[in-house]
């Protein structure tokens, strides 16, 4: 019994060596090469779940889906703990109708397989181009479809599938043997040949050769007149958007400056200006003022000196007894500008005189003027005598009466209210009342 | 040169998932162990048949 558990233990090392060998292969995508492994793995020892769920990845993997639920289905009932396989499962079976599209795929394909064997391959084809569309990964659709092209010799076509099954499956015998025909018929073969002998292909490098680097290029004339034109572009560009501005701000700055420096000036001649006239306007006020004294003064030695002249023609007229001359002239005397007390004796003698007589001489004149119809006359004659004698109510009523006879009744009833109010019993006051009509 | 015919041949068809089961029951899951515990159950038989 010892000697079968020896087998039986050695069976496992040499199952585990496949595993091992797969798995390698799987991890370079050689998945021809692993799939053998795995399948030898198994055939040693059938309870290697590593093994046996990797051969079901790689089914998966080429677009066998059965073939991978078979092989993770037998993987979990062997071993129904702790195994990957049960994820897989569930995965393929848990998404809702994926695993019914894998189906259909795999059943056109079998349907796409009989039409080709029965003479049928442009069915097969287009069959085998939906499958592949839907399903890029299924190398058994890819491959049949590469040989139908190849027997139409469209290689192109057959090319593009077998690149595929070559990007799923690097060492994949059948589908390199079918891309070296199609290479070999689309010249491509021969073109990688070429490729292959230059990139071993060596020289001895020589003192005077030269690595140029890659992104060298040389310049023509024109490419220079464009370079010097796209530079002085640039220079041009960075002096407008660089120096400019400073330039302009520093300008702007000076101007500024000068500007204020102007305005100052022109404030401090704005405020001389204003001085001098200020001081001119004084000097105007002034002067006006002092032409007014001087024209005062002037009028007032004139004044003074007029009332001496008319004095001196009233001492002429009494010296030649012309009584009425001195009344008439004195009538234009004003004794108040004459401030001499020498002559202030004699003007008093004349002021008496006059409030004596005088006043008598203008009341006749005045009664002559209106006798004779000039009624301006006789009020000035009338109020030449009051000027000298006022406490006269015969004068007043004459000149009141002048007024009426003028229709100024307003100013005669004053007159005659006045002679009324301060001589209630004369004459005067009884006929000024007649005439207001009491 | 590839000759369309033979090689058309050895394509097979995909196992359909419909068939999952079946081939599941006709899986051949005997392996080296199986191989050698038969060859000694034989062994031990024969021995005892001759015995």
């Amino acid at each position: 019994m010892s000697k079968f558990t020896d087998y039986t233990e050695k069976c496992r090392r040499i199952s585990n060596f496949f595993y091992n060998t797969g798995l390698e292969k799987a991890r370079r995508r050689d998945l021809t090469g692993a799939c053998q492994c795995l399948k030898r793995s198994l055939q040693f020892d059938k309870y290697n779940t590593d093994a046996r769920n990797l051969l079901g990845l790689i089914y998966y993997e080429i677009g066998e889906t059965a073939e991978a639920l078979v092989q993770w289905v037998i993987s979990s009932n062997l071993q129904q703990d702790h195994n990957r396989a049960t994820y897989y499962l569930h995965e393929v079976q848990g998404k809702p109708g994926r695993l019914e599209d894998e189906s259909v795929h795999i059943r056109r394909y079998n349907q796409a397989l009989m039409q080709a064997q029965n003479d049928n391959p442009d069915l097969a084809i287009l069959q085998l181009q939906r499958v592949v569309d839907h399903k890029p990964n299924y190398i058994k659709a890819h491959m049949l479809l590469a040989l139908l092209y190849l027997e139409k010799a469209d290689y192109a076509k057959a090319g593009k599938s077998l690149y595929q099954v070559l990007q799923i499956d690097k060492n994949h015998p059948k589908a390199s043997w079918y891309m070296s025909v199609v290479k070999k018929n689309t010249g491509r073969a021969d073109i990688e040949r070429r490729r292959l002998k230059n990139a071993f292909s060596h020289h001895q490098m020589e003192d005077d050769d030269i690595i140029l680097p890659p992104s060298y290029k040389e310049n023509t004339g024109w490419q220079m007149v464009l370079h010097i034109i796209a530079g002085l572009a640039i220079g041009a560009a960075a002096i407008f958007f660089l120096v400019m501005p400073s330039r302009e701000a520093q300008l702007h700055e000076e101007h500024n400056q000068e500007l204020n420096r102007v305005l100052e000036q022109v404030n401090q001649k704005s405020m001389e200006i204003d001085r001098i006239e200020a001081q001119a306007a004084a000097a105007a006020g002034e002067r006006d003022d002092a032409a007014d004294r001087l024209q005062g003064m002037i009028r007032e030695n004139e004044g003074i000196l007029a009332q001496y002249q008319t004095l001196v023609r009233i001492l002429q007229a009494y010296k030649n007894e012309d009584f009425p001359a001195a009344v008439d002239w004195y009538t234009g005397l004003d004794a108040s500008l004459i401030e001499d007390e020498a002559m202030s004796g004699v003007i008093a003698g004349i002021q008496a005189d006059m409030e004596e007589r005088g006043w008598q001489v203008l009341a006749d004149a005045g009664k002559q003027a209106e006798a004779a119809g000039d009624h301006t006359l006789a009020l000035t004659h009338f109020q030449n005598s009051l000027k000298i004698r006022g406490d006269n109510p015969q004068v007043m009523l004459d000149m009141a009466l002048v007024y009426k006879a003028m229709e100024d009744e307003e100013k005669a009833n004053e007159i005659f209210g006045q002679i009324i109010l301060n001589y209630p019993d004369t004459e005067q006051a009884a006929q000024a009342r007649t005439e207001r009509g009491y | 040169m590839i000759n369309f015919e033979e090689e058309l041949k050895q394509f097979k068809p995909s196992l359909e998932v419909e068939r999952i089961e079946d081939a599941i029951a006709d899986s051949d899951l005997t392996d080296m162990a199986d191989i050698m515990m038969n060859l000694v159950k034989e062994g031990s038989e024969s021995k005892k048949r001759n015995e």
